[in-house]
């Protein structure tokens, strides 16, 4: 579903990300880890096209992504959180999900200030399908509460649910356990085993290894920008690369 | 879909179905105040004197300069003071256009109102660019711009001494205030009424997602540069039906009215009104318009009223009048989508 080939990013002369290759196939949970400034956030902005990689391509479904601007790589059906919350602090979590539901509102402009039928049936729509994920991700009884007051656990769930609102087929998540208590972790790691059995392909950079070993279908481990190794999690442990990278010895 | 509930992560508070009732609710008494509110408007001129009278068309045409200059600084978060150059603009393109080409009032209304609109999608044009004090200064340095332009352009701006505006007419004889106040009452009910149709649509969620995260934003789809220029462009227009309206009200269009004095005026009339909200907006214009009228016979007081009403406002209640209403009570909240009336 997604294959990012070859691909090398360059901040003024320093090589963030190089040469790196991977797939991600639908229903599956892939995860990239990696020391501080391995280059995961760089690489996931590469795809997501908020920085444009110097050198390689990626693909969805056999589509060009780069040189894409965000928005329309959204419309393709890849979403994000990101790692400092994505949060739209300032919205109700109805109001939150509704966004992400932006590029499936009809509504036109001449429609949205007139108040004609159209632009009301279009957005009467989209408020009925975002409460309808919001039930199934059962965040349905935080719908008034503004997004900014909710505990992180909370507001990465909106991310998330926001995220899937608009049918992403492709989901990408910066470090979402972050600032998460151990159950709420648990319950993440329950969201995105449900969300790839739904055939979602779930793109995880995540540090925390008891959610990466339970979630993870394969692991991909970068470090200084280069891949190092990409197996099951299971052998993750075992390989010299990892712990020479982690812990300095082999 | 997991139990997140007995695990604590989603603490079962409120369920859905009765913020929805209440929802529903609030917006039966809003129907009800809208009709009441509506009603008393059109029966205000029978108890006002000529003065009076004044005063409260003056209060009209700030309530659509407040709405206008909230869109760009409230809902879209951006610090561009243009706001008084939009507003000079609609009233230039209003006047002059009746006299150079002997327009109607109705269609100069319009000219003062598309110009309005173009110059706002033309200031938000740096606003993709730049942001925050630069953009400040950058805003505040086209009014400036303007102002020379009205002064020293005198064979078509008629210089810094300014120029009459010929009779206000709308398909009919000339308009006195009173007729002034019906015709003012319309426009103002309609934009605002279309304004706020657009920020409880996909529109006005883009704006305030723009000013929260753009990054976020453009990952859900908005297009951050034209949803910009989309909330200048409506803004500069509203604020450019505001110049119109002016131009009419005082039958006088000169320079100096449109400088650093007026867009502080403006400033403040959101400030304490409230950032992102529509009532706020209208009950800051109202405040701000009645203050100098009622202190009118206190020589000196008026600047220390205004002074510490600003001092206050932004001391105990940040969010302005209208935030700290939204916060005490659900009929004052607004929100960024309309609720299905079958929900």
């Amino acid at each position: 579903m997604l294959d990012v080939e070859n691909i090398t990013v360059r901040f003024a002369g320093l090589t963030a990300v190089s040469e790196l290759s991977f797939s991600v196939k639908a229903g599956e949970v892939f995860t990239m880890m990696g020391p501080n400034g391995a280059g995961k956030t760089t690489a996931f902005n590469a795809i997501g096209g908020f920085v444009r990689p110097a050198e390689g391509a990626v693909h969805f479904d056999g589509k060009d992504l780069v040189g894409m601007p965000p928005e329309k790589i959204a419309g393709l059906g890849i979403r994000r959180t990101f790692q400092n919350n994505g949060i739209l602090r300032d919205m109700t979590v109805l109001e939150n999900v509704l966004t992400g539901l932006e590029l499936d509102t009809a509504s036109s402009f001449t429609g949205a200030i007139m108040g004609l039928p159209k632009a009301g049936r279009a957005e009467r729509e989209s408020v009925r399908r975002a409460r309808a994920i919001m039930k199934e991700m059962e965040i349905a009884n935080l719908e008034d509460r503004k997004a900014g007051d909710l505990s992180f656990g909370q507001q990465r769930l909106v991310e998330i649910t926001r995220a899937l609102a608009a049918g992403a087929r492709l989901i990408m998540l910066d470090e979402p356990a972050v600032g998460l208590s151990p159950s709420e972790r648990g319950h993440l790691g329950i969201v995105l085993r449900q969300l790839a059995s739904t055939g979602i392909a779930v793109l995880l950079v995540e540090h925390v290894q008891d959610l990466v070993m339970a979630v993870s279908d394969q692991v991909l481990v970068l470090n200084y920008g280069k891949k190092i190794a990409q197996c099951p999690p299971a052998e993750i442990r075992q390989n010299k690369d990892v712990l020479e990278a982690y812990l300095g010895y082999a | 879909m997991p139990d997140l509930q007995s695990s604590g992560i989603v603490a079962p508070t409120v369920a859905a179905a009765p913020i929805r009732a209440g929802a529903r609710r609030v917006r039966r008494q809003r129907m009800v105040a809208l009709i009441a509110l509506g009603s008393a408007l059109c029966l205000l001129p029978l108890v006002l004197n000529n003065y009076l009278q004044f005063v409260v068309n003056t209060m009209l045409v700030y309530c659509l300069v407040a709405v206008g200059f909230n869109v760009v600084i409230g809902y879209l978060g951006q610090l561009a003071f243009a706001n008084a150059a939009f507003f000079g603009i609609g009233a230039y393109a209003t006047g002059l256009s009746m006299v150079h080409f002997g327009l109607p009032f109705p269609a100069a209304m319009v000219v003062g109102t598309a110009a309005g609109g173009l110059a706002g999608g033309l200031v938000g044009l740096p606003a993709l660019r730049v942001k925050g004090y630069y953009l400040a200064i950058i805003t505040l340095a086209v009014g400036e711009l303007l102002r020379w332009v009205y002064v020293h352009v005198d064979k078509v701006t008629f210089g810094s001494g300014g120029f009459n505006v010929p009779d206000i007419r709308f398909f009919g004889p000339a308009l006195g205030d009173k007729g002034k106040y019906y015709l003012f009452l319309a426009a103002v009910g309609i934009a605002i009424a279309a304004t706020s149709l657009l920020l409880r649509s996909r529109f006005g969620r883009a704006f305030v997602a723009v000013r929260n995260n753009e990054n976020a934003a453009a990952s859900l789809g908005i297009a951050v540069r034209r949803t910009k220029v989309i909330a200048f462009a409506w803004s500069g227009l509203v604020v450019g039906l505001a110049g119109a309206l002016y131009a009419a009200l005082n039958g006088r269009v000169s320079p100096d009215t449109f400088g650093l004095s007026q867009m502080l005026m403006h400033f403040a009339i959101v400030m304490i009104g409230g950032l992102g909200s529509l009532v706020g907006s209208i009950v800051g214009a109202v405040l701000l318009t009645a203050a100098p009228e009622l202190l009118r016979n206190f020589p000196g007081l008026e600047e220390i009223v205004f002074s510490l009403l600003l001092i206050g406002v932004l001391f105990f209640m940040p969010m302005g009048i209208g935030g700290l209403l939204a916060a005490q009570i659900p009929f004052f909240r607004e929100r960024l989508y309309r609720e299905p009336d079958d929900a």
